[in-house]
């Protein structure tokens, strides 16, 4: 599903890389944990997968894509297929939850009758039915993030990518947070979380864990 | 509120309408600064035809006048004018007499004709106008003619500096039509900075279309949209305040030539349609390379 050979990630004015020649291979169906400290190159490991920066060396392949040969027309394509949940939630402030959850469906040109059908299915999975047209920046911080993972889930990504998904949530909103991520891993996603949480870590049976310190990969 | 829109459908256009409410303030910068660009654009074109049509009318006008003398009779007026215009270079001659002559300075004056009122007699004489065909021969041979017929005073031609005039006409015309492209470039660049200020204000909704997978076409299409509407917005105010500012400045007052402020300073409704269409071409130009460019630096 993900396969990296040998990828580094210099950023300009930077002396260390925030990678370092990381190589890793993520089979499909797989559940992993990208822990380390704060600064570690997590985040640029995600970013990276979902072609949000390009690696200063080595080579990526996202579900068969090799990233490096993808054109700007392609990336938009390559999102399409997965599903991105952040710390920040990164919703519509102003739109409804049902409209933010509709964008990853619409962005993909997705219609009418299915797309209500597919956006009413999400927000059932996370729970947030009842609250499909409130606006989003009325919700919680844990509603928040249950729309946001209904908008990674709509259109059935094979693959899911979460940086610190509960990072800004309390331990119950976390512990929900981290359920429908296993839900979506037991509906046969395969699922890259990022986390500094050590705490997280016993919450998914069978999880792979790959520790990165100072952008250097160690697998536990 | 944006909780209660209809849920089946969001084309790009109700994106737009949607992101516009929300930065009424957005939009007034937006309509204004174009406004203000556009109404120089359209004075500029407005003034420009009115004055090449002006240019026009003096050149293909009565370029000979043939002045009678005092105590020659009406007929003898209508016998040179039909004289006249057997010439071949000449494309019409008429008789003009004094008092038509009084009646039309009166009209040229407009509401100044009471300068006219002191006047005991009138001073103007009766005269043939001829005027010759677009192009014609050197003057000198048939002025000579025209002074040596019977009745005739004296012969006023104005076209050896109408020749120059042309020419300069000409110019005119190149020079402005240069002048114009760059006044559409102007719009261009205004529309292209405004829009990336409207991508800059939306950025980080754009950030969220971007990561969920929407393609440059996608987050394009409202901005296109908005451009448009605020093109048109633009292109009415524009119009509007050259429309008050030409009907406050356009006091009927007779230049020398017969040139009138009033016509040059005229409105012309003619180029509303093309006008518009300009002003929409120049937004859509514009706006699709202020999106590309303020998109593309952004990776996200
Ligand atoms: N856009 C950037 N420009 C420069 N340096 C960056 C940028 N993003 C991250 N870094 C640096 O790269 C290193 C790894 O950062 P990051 O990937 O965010 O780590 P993590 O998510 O594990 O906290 C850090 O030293 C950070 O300062
Ligand atoms: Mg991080």
């Amino acid at each position: 599903m993900v396969i990296l050979h040998g990828v580094s990630k210099h950023y300009p004015q930077r002396r260390r890389p925030a990678l370092d020649d990381v190589s890793l291979h993520v089979p499909p169906g797989q559940f992993l944990f990208l822990t380390g400290p704060s600064g570690a190159g997590k985040t640029t490991f995600l970013r990276l997968l979902f072609g949000a920066a390009l690696p200063s060396a080595g080579t990526i392949r996202v579900g068969g894509a090799d990233l490096g040969r993808l054109s700007p027309r392609q990336i938009p394509r390559l999102r399409r297929k997965l599903g991105v949940i952040f710390q920040d939630f990164k919703l519509m402030p102003r739109l409804s939850v049902f409209e933010n959850v509709a964008l990853a469906l619409r962005v993909a040109g997705v219609k009418s009758r299915d797309l209500v059908e597919r956006v009413e299915r999400a927000l059932r999975q996370v729970g947030l039915d009842h609250l499909a047209e409130a606006q989003a920046d009325s919700l919680s911080g844990g509603e928040q993030q249950r729309a946001a993972i209904a908008r990674a889930l709509a259109h059935q990504p094979a693959l899911i990518l979460a940086d610190e998904p509960s990072g800004n949530l309390d331990p119950r909103n976390a512990l929900e947070v981290m359920k429908l991520l296993v839900a979506a891993h037991a509906r046969g996603a395969t699922v890259i979380l990022a986390t500094h949480d050590p705490a997280l870590l016993d919450m998914v049976h069978g999880a792979r864990v790959a520790k990165l310190e100072a952008g250097r990969l160690e697998e536990s | 509120m944006a909780g209660q829109q209809p849920a089946v459908r969001r084309g790009p256009l109700a994106r737009a309408l949607g992101q516009m409410r929300q930065n009424l303030w957005l939009q007034g910068v937006a309509v204004s600064s174009l406004a203000v660009t556009l109404a120089i654009m359209f004075a500029y074109v407005n003034l420009g035809l009115n004055v090449y049509a002006a240019l026009e009318r003096l050149s293909t006008g009565a370029s000979v006048m043939v002045v009678l003398e005092e105590d020659a009779a009406p007929e003898r007026g209508a016998e040179l004018a039909r004289l006249a215009a057997a010439w071949p270079e000449v494309l019409s001659a008429r008789f003009v007499p004094k008092d038509e002559a009084l009646e039309r300075f009166r009209q040229q004056l407009g509401s100044r004709s009471g300068l006219l009122e002191g006047l005991a007699r009138n001073p103007l004489p009766d005269a043939v106008e001829v005027r010759l065909k677009p192009g014609a021969a050197p003057l000198m041979v048939l002025g000579n003619q025209l002074k040596g017929l019977a009745g005739v005073a004296e012969v006023v031609t104005s076209r050896p500096w109408l020749h120059q005039l042309e020419r300069a006409a000409d110019t005119a015309l190149e020079v402005g039509a240069v002048l114009g492209a760059l006044l559409f470039i102007g719009v261009v660049l205004v529309v292209a900075n405004t829009v990336r200020l409207a991508v800059y204000v939306r950025r980080d909704d754009l950030e969220i279309m971007a990561l969920v997978g929407a393609s440059l076409g996608y987050m394009r299409r409202p901005f296109l949209w908005e451009t448009s509407l605020q093109c048109l917005a633009a292109a009415m105010l524009a119009m509007l305040l050259v429309w008050g500012l030409l009907a406050y400045f356009s006091a009927p007052l007779t230049l020398p030539l017969g040139l009138e402020t009033s016509r040059i300073l005229a409105f012309n409704p003619v180029i509303i349609p093309p006008f518009i269409l300009a002003a929409l071409a120049a937004g859509l130009v514009g706006s699709w390379l202020g999106v590309g460019r303020a998109l593309r630096m952004k990776v996200w």
